[in-house]
């Protein structure tokens, strides 16, 4: 029997984060992961390709500080510019709070995005002070609650310092849907449908739907700013793999977890697949709640909180699509190698393609996000994520369903990179639900667990289950479906590791 | 009456809430003078006779959430108002069954059970939490919405009302309250139940009147609206008006004159006369004007302020916001004469739930796909419907043995898409006849000889309950009942509070809080709030 401090459970960003930060703070720590590698979602890769996630705009700086990783990521980071593609050419290029069209000339809604980029990123920073500190309530020590009132005064202070009327609309827009707060300032195009597609990036949810500002404000809660990792998602990982072994973590692959241990309402350890047991006071799992819970026992959750974590919605929307190119594709005035490419010519193209995923079927006219993670190669990889894929799909996701797919994510592309179809050599797909597989999230959702308000703060993942603390003393959850949620941005992760640790100190 | 005579107040629309918002006031005194530009009064709670013997509530059709403070206090019954309680209702389904509502537990338990044990098990659980939800809210309807931008000692109040309300509840019980008030209908009803036919029953309430699919988060609190009322009591009880809605506003009405009050009809407004950011009277549409240094407008937002005030009267970023208000058409209904009881062949002979709301819809997802349809600027292929026969229960609405069926439909877009042009325009005769036999095709899955039995048939689509009532794009709510326009952001941040940009001159319909259905609040508070401007506290509920 090997005796630990702590014992994190699945070593995808949260989990890392985690381990690494209850590492610096002494612990001694393991790190568990199925998988042959650290990463989970975020590192995911269909084949050959680039990982799921393939770009970074949400990473915390509060994480890089509680592990110690100094003023900058120890990886280079890109900011990419952001073109909206147009099936006329007219394509957009977006850079933070410029727009301007591909051929140079004013976009003529330049005004309104860069009045909508500064508030929205306002909005985001104060939402970045909540997402930074657990939910208010839900039993913390004094001096926890004090740190916690004052940032909700800071909050409080810092929305009252907009004036007035910036206050009464930033209280109206929270809970609205992204396809009216969007198309009040512009008319429909590739702006506003680039705007609305970021809006429910990942979401089961169209931009008609109530609740999708905030996800565009989430989106933004780190300034707005799209970048993309040198050396992919791989480096991401790599470095919070090597914060968290410099601080001591033991990391152990290939070692999947049958049982979390309990004695009595204590938990005490885990059991692992391969007979071992690992024995620690402490367990934060990043897997999915009801799967964490079932490592555990229902027995241990009444009736209400089990029935709660059924409930918890996670339905994935996204599908990874890598395509294998001759050469990089040409898009004149647009530099594509420091770009993002999104297909999403109008906010309602976006609707419409949400509609068929609501009854299980795959769009057959996508929202498309775009990348080169390596333009420099010969042969490059773009990288796509393709809305919406329901990982529901009716009849399944057969093979032929997959090749479906990236026919139609080449097709849908092709409308405004014509000579796309002749350069893809190969092609690689990922759908949700190879995603659930691969990583253990329900649904292949990035989140976990829909970002939508009734999963939200101390309602995530359910009500009474919001302060990271689950089941039995020394349990808690780490995983992107605790608050703030996901993103590769190890809030999670770190919110968890200190709650943690504040109850045992 | 001397027709050029100074009032008190001026109230712009004879709607039941400027109806109600005229009563108050006559009451505390004022000399009230009601304008309205129909030759009948009522605004959507009316009763038309459009064919001889036939009487038509040819807008709203039920009635439950008329507060029943406010019927207290401006004597209704004594003006003849009776609501007569409907029981239970219907879904039938494609292949000759039904699932049926009854108001009696043991008889739903049964019929649930029927189609699910475990639903007819978790419907206790489902009703205790709608329950709890509304207990919660009522208390708001008849209080100010607190702006919480203001340091003003009564918002302050009004915000500690909420606190202390939201706090009593306990955090678990908070938790589940902003969990409903954000959640979709769909997921809730997932969250609860199995059966498809019991679930699409159950979430028609979540739709009705909005711009929002059963899936849209946001249409749990939009059942809520549509539980929160009652009837002597019975909290989430409907009813019918003996003679049709229009007897709810000829009591308001009666009341409003017997206490000195004028109403004028056929006087449309042209336009709020304002003098140096002040109202002084309105101008109407045959060049008469009437002067009164505060004005109640029953109109929507949009209407008031966009088109009969001058642009340069009101502060632009006012202006943007009512611009951006959402008044969406998306509901069309049909009234129909019927020369006999049409016959339901899956229902038991004499069934009591024919007495009650009947529909069709088989399921969420093909009330989600009618959503899509209005979206994309059709008229759902098949629409959800809300039929009642209310000359069952009320015999003045028909000839002895003939009937009278009103039917709410949704979807219907108000903004029609026509070739490549999306327009209210395109609502021609053609349109409308489409509509009605789609419609017609729905009814005749619960009742196949529908058609035999119309002796006459009003259809009423988005368009035109713009152009008769006066409601923005036909929406029955003046205005989405979303988030966004709820509470103290309806109808935009800042002036939830029935006052306006412009001195004097009020909203009283319900594009102000708490908002649509005849439930009066919004004109009760209006008047609430044009007395206290006066210094003088409102008799009746408020006291």
């Amino acid at each position: 029997m090997t005796r630990f401090d702590a014992i994190v459970i699945g070593a995808g960003v949260n989990g890392l984060v985690a381990a690494a930060l209850l590492a610096r703070r002494g612990k001694k720590v393991c790190l568990i992961e199925a998988a042959r590698h650290a990463g989970g979602m975020a590192g995911l890769r269909p084949g050959e390709g680039p990982a799921l996630a393939h770009l970074v705009h949400n990473l915390s700086p509060a994480v890089r500080r509680d592990l110690g990783l100094g003023r900058d990521w120890p990886f280079a980071l890109t900011p990419l510019a952001t073109v909206a593609l147009a099936e006329d050419g007219r394509h957009v290029v977006v850079d933070g709070p410029n727009a301007k069209l591909a051929d140079g000339t004013a976009h003529p809604f330049a005004a309104a995005h860069a009045a909508l980029t500064e508030r929205l990123t306002r909005y985001g920073a104060l939402l970045r002070n909540m997402a930074e500190t657990a939910p208010p309530g839900g039993g913390m020590s004094g001096i926890a609650m004090m740190r916690q009132g004052l940032r909700f005064a800071r909050t409080g202070l810092s929305l009252r310092a907009m004036g007035k009327p910036e206050m009464r609309r930033f209280l109206q827009v929270l809970l609205s849907n992204a396809y009216d707060l969007i198309l009040d300032e512009m008319s429909d195009g590739p702006l506003a449908g680039l705007w609305t597609a970021d809006a429910v990036r990942g979401a089961a949810l169209g931009p008609r739907s109530p609740g999708t500002v905030f996800s565009l404000i989430y989106r933004m809660g780190h300034g707005g700013i799209v970048s993309r990792p040198e050396g992919g998602m791989e480096a991401v990982i790599a470095a919070l793999e090597e914060a968290g072994r410099k601080a001591g973590c033991t990391l152990r692959t290939d070692t999947r977890v049958a049982r979390i241990l309990t004695e009595g309402d204590r938990v005490t350890g885990v059991a692992t697949e391969a007979g071992e047991i690992l024995s620690a006071q402490v367990v934060l799992s990043s897997a999915a709640p009801l799967t964490t819970a079932r490592l555990t026992g229902l027995d241990h959750f009444d009736i209400e909180a089990t029935r709660r974590l059924r409930n918890l919605r996670a339905r994935g929307t996204v599908a990874k699509v890598n395509l294998k190119l001759a050469r990089a594709p040409a898009l004149p005035g647009v530099d594509l190698a420091s770009a993002r490419m999104v297909f999403a010519p109008s906010a309602e193209y976006v609707e419409t393609a949400f509609n068929p995923s609501k009854y299980g079927e795959m769009s057959e006219a996508p929202v498309i996000e775009a990348v080169m993670p390596d333009p420099g190669a010969a042969s490059p990889w773009l990288s796509l994520l393709v809305q919406y894929a329901p990982a529901d799909l009716d009849g399944g996701w057969t093979a032929a369903a997959r090749d479906r797919l990236a026919q139609i994510a080449t097709r849908t592309l092709a409308r405004a990179l014509p000579d796309l179809p002749g350069l893809v050599t190969s092609a690689e797909v990922m759908t949700p639900d190879q995603i659930g597989a691969a990583t253990g999230g329900p649904g292949g959702h990035w989140h976990q667990a829909e970002l939508t308000f009734d999963q939200m703060l101390t309602l995530r993942p359910g009500n009474g289950m919001g302060h990271y603390a689950f089941g039995p003393s020394g349990l808690y959850l780490c995983g992107a479906a605790t608050h703030p949620g996901g993103d590769v941005m190890g809030l999670s992760g770190r919110n968890a590791a200190l709650r943690a640790l504040e109850d045992r100190a | 009456m001397s027709l050029n005579a100074t009032y008190d107040v001026i109230v712009a629309g004879a709607g039941h809430n400027g109806l109600t918002a005229a009563a108050y006031l006559a009451r505390a005194g004022r000399k009230v003078l009601v304008v309205e530009k129909n030759d009948w009064i009522g605004g959507a709670a009316v009763s038309r006779s459009l064919h001889p013997g036939w009487t038509y509530s040819n807008c709203s059709y039920v009635c439950s959430l008329l507060r029943r403070e406010i019927v207290r206090d401006l004597d209704l019954p004594k003006y003849g108002l009776q609501v007569i309680p409907y029981e239970g209702g219907a879904t039938f389904t494609r292949d000759g069954d039904y699932f049926a509502y009854y108001s009696d537990h043991h008889a739903l338990h049964r019929e649930m059970a029927r189609h699910s044990r475990r639903d007819a098990d978790a419907y206790q659980r489902y009703a205790q939490a709608v329950m709890r939800q509304c207990r919660f809210i009522r208390p708001f309807l008849l209080r100010d919405a607190p702006d919480p931008a203001s340091l003003r000692p009564r918002d302050l109040g009004e915000m500690a009302y909420l606190v202390k309300k939201a706090h009593g509840l306990g955090p678990r019980e908070l938790g589940e309250t902003l969990r409903f008030w954000t959640m979709s209908i769909g997921d809730f009803l997932d969250e609860h139940f199995e059966n498809d036919l019991i679930k699409a029953h159950l979430a028609g309430s979540g739709i009705i009147g909005t711009g929002l699919g059963v899936y849209s988060p946001g249409t749990a609190y939009v059942l809520l609206h549509h539980y929160m009322g009652d009837i002597d009591g019975g909290i989430g009880a409907w009813g019918f008006a003996r003679g049709g809605m229009g007897a709810i506003s000829a009591a308001i009405g009666a009341d409003f004159e017997a206490h000195g009050g004028t109403i004028l009809k056929g006087a449309g407004v042209e336009k709020f006369l304002t003098k140096d950011g002040r109202v002084t009277g309105v101008a109407l549409e045959d060049g008469k004007v009437f002067k009164a240094p505060v004005v109640a407008s029953n109109m929507d937002v949009k209407r008031t302020f966009l088109t009969h005030v001058d642009a340069g009267d009101l502060p632009p970023e006012f202006t943007r916001a009512v611009e951006r208000f959402k008044i969406r058409g998306s509901s069309a209904k049909l009234n129909i004469a019927l020369d006999r009881m049409p016959s339901f062949p899956a229902a038991p002979a004499h069934a009591s739930f024919l007495r009650g709301d009947l529909h069709v819809s088989q399921s969420l997802s093909e009330l989600e796909r009618a959503y899509d349809d209005w979206k994309a600027g059709r008229v759902s292929a098949k629409p959800y419907i809300d039929m009642l026969i209310p000359s069952q229960i009320d015999p003045t609405m028909a000839p002895t043995g003939a009937h009278m069926m009103t039917v709410f439909v949704q979807y219907a877009p108000y903004d029609l898409a026509q070739g490549s042009t999306r327009s209210g325009v395109n609502w021609d005769d053609a349109a409308r006849r489409q509509l009605a036999d789609c419609v017609l095709d729905q009814m005749s899955v619960a009742c196949p000889d529908i058609r035999e039995r119309i002796v006459h048939m009003e259809v009423r689509c988005p368009a035109e309950i713009e152009r008769e009532v006066g409601l923005t794009e036909g929406n029955i709510f003046q205005g989405e009942l979303t988030f966004d326009q709820l509470f103290f952001n309806r109808p935009v941040p800042g002036w939830s509070q029935y006052d306006s940009p412009i001195k004097g001159l009020y909203l009283c319909g319900s594009s102000a809080h708490p908002g649509g259905g005849v439930m009066g609040a919004p004109g009760a508070n209006a008047a609430r709030a044009i007395l206290r401007a006066d210094g003088v506290r409102m008799k009746g509920y408020a006291a």
